[in-house]
């Protein structure tokens, strides 16, 4: 897939998650490496403790191969129902999600085989 | 890999492993070996369109020693391919072993694999990434069988044929696969079943065209052995003992989790909620697919058993007591409303495998639940001679377009409709 389709996917999918929280305000941030990204969306709505830490576990799931490469296609297309975030969390690197005052941040990292964490703000402890 | 997730898969490896290994047994001490193996090797080179049921053609043991194989290639496929075990692999696993009790044999499910591996090399993927197709896309095995034994070749020229007709199946099918999820957005649990079909249409066609007709013979074992009848409520069992001893007292509320997931693809239920919950699940669809049999006593032969197998599959990768029974209501509504009896194969191959649409009533509720399954039952009774048979996933067809028919209405409504 070209990276252009692959980043307005994982957009599609994650806005969609933040939308269905209807916030009045939704920032998207993009940086591009060579051969990785980081993806940061800032909302404004309310979320508790358990759907953060639901998110926290679709998104940091481990790496399922068989599963991304066949059923990661609907990533960002088939958006009728709810939002699935185990779908971009098979092809992350890396993800944080945290408060900010009044809503939340998440923090994605993508990348190939020779993605190089110390070209973005991974956390240091955290550095694949 | 976590300690945790390690445990999960060797436990799922070691239920797959002894369920394979107790049916080979279990067919010899049925059939006796020699009866076991002559049944297997006549199978090899029989008609393997719907719907031949192998324990009508070749015996119990026979037909058992074919379907453990079956699974046994795909268990040694995802090992192969270096993925863990987990809800789909599991429903694949049951899935191949079901459907070699009713069309798939080692001999013509292996040239798709080989196709589905060259067309991943062509677009520089691993294996891996596309093993979920090449699995569930042995659902053509019965192409190849008959490009293979029914054209009427001679031997070399049969089995080249057979091969070459194989790997362009297995080629082509990861691209339908692709096209065809967008369809139905993933409300459709079988979607090989839709990508199957699909291909079918066109196979069965060019067969047609080119003159050759094959026969429309339908083999369906009307008997009523107590080993046959009590082999899925005894593996149903063992499933749920296996989860209530992974949960232990959490057994329960794990059950009660996966109740909550819509069930839409991909929903693996082991890593979503819980082997222990999967494990049961899988075991109570078992119990009750089993007492539904019963009650409109229909025989349990090989492709019920297949089916309940596949369901039982399922139930760690989409299917719950909870999102299935409007499917199967809607699909016994439309079989008393158009006469038919609950108990002729269609019908009961359609309640079964109909539970391909649970996620449309786990996701919209109820009613479209209903009306899907209606749906469903007035469509697969069509299906089947569409693609002559050649796709065993005939319900995933039939589920597939019912999917596409109620998704794209709503869809329709959800984006058309004012909010602004």
């Amino acid at each position: 897939m070209k990276r252009r389709d692959f980043i307005l996917h994982l957009i599609g999918e994650i806005s969609s998650y933040i939308l269905e929280g209807d916030p009045s305000r939704m920032v998207i941030s993009l940086h591009q490496e060579k051969d990785g990204l980081h993806l940061c969306i800032i909302d404004d709505s309310e979320h508790s403790d358990k759907e953060i830490e639901k998110m926290n576990k679709a998104l940091n799931s481990r790496k399922r191969p068989e599963l991304a490469g066949y059923y990661g296609a609907m990533t960002g297309q088939d958006l009728l129902g709810s939002s699935r975030l185990n779908l971009l969390g098979w092809q992350l690197k890396h993800c944080d999600v945290n408060r900010t005052g009044s809503g939340i941040k998440i923090d994605l990292w993508l990348g190939g085989d020779s993605f190089d964490s110390r070209q973005f703000t991974i956390p240091d402890q955290e550095k694949t | 890999m976590t300690k945790q997730s390690k445990v999960k898969i060797d436990t799922l490896l070691m239920i797959l492993v002894l369920f394979l290994t107790a049916l080979i047994i279990s067919g010899f001490f049925v059939s006796g070996l020699g009866n076991s193996i002559k049944g297997f090797v006549k199978l090899q080179t029989h008609p393997a369109r719907l719907i031949n049921d192998y324990i009508e053609i070749a015996g119990i043991g026979g037909a058992l020693l074919n379907a453990a194989l079956v699974g046994f290639i795909g268990l040694i496929l995802i090992h192969i391919s270096g993925i863990s075990f987990s809800g789909p692999t599991y429903a694949a696993i049951l899935t191949m072993t079901g459907f070699g009790l009713f069309g798939k044999t080692p001999l013509n499910i292996i040239p798709i694999v080989l196709g589905v591996f060259i067309s991943a090399k062509l677009v520089n993927k691993n294996f891996k990434d596309y093993l979920i197709i090449a699995l569930f896309g042995t659902a053509l095995g019965p192409l190849v069988s008959t490009l293979a034994w029914e054209i009427g070749f001679p031997l070399v020229p049969a089995l080249i044929t057979g091969l070459a007709g194989g790997i362009i199946t297995g080629f082509f099918l990861p691209s339908i696969a692709f096209s065809m999820l967008h369809l139905h957005q993933g409300y459709n649990l079988y979607n090989m079943g839709l990508t199957c079909g699909f291909f079918g249409l066109f196979a069965s066609a060019l067969i047609k065209g080119l003159g050759h007709s094959y026969s429309t013979d339908i083999f369906w074992y009307s008997g009523a052995s107590p080993f046959l009848i009590m082999l899925i409520p005894v593996v149903s069992l063992f499933l749920i003992i296996m989860g209530l001893i992974e949960g232990g007292g959490k057994s329960f509320s794990n059950l009660k989790e996966i109740f909550t997931f819509p069930g839409r693809l991909p929903s693996d239920f082991v890593d979503l909620g819980s082997l222990s919950g999967a494990l049961i699940n899988s075991g109570l669809i078992g119990l009750f697919g089993s007492l539904y049999i019963y009650i409109i006593d229909a025989p349990f032969n090989g492709p019920v058993i297949g089916g309940l197998l596949t369901i039982m599959g399922f139930g760690a990768f989409g299917t719950h007591l909870k999102n299935s029974w409007p499917v199967v209501t809607g699909v016994v509504a439309a079989t008393m409303v158009t006469g038919n009896p609950l108990n002729s194969p269609g019908p009961v191959l359609a309640a079964i495998f109909s539970t391909t649409l649970s996620p449309l009533a786990g996701e919209f509720g109820i009613f479209p639940g209903i009306l899907a399954g209606f749906i469903h039952l007035l469509m697969v009774l069509q299906t089947g001679s569409w693609h002559g048979g050649m796709n065993l996933y005939n319900n995933g067809f039939a589920g597939g377009l019912t999917a596409a028919l109620i998704i794209s209405v709503i869809q329709w409504y959800r984006t058309n409709k004012e909010e602004f």
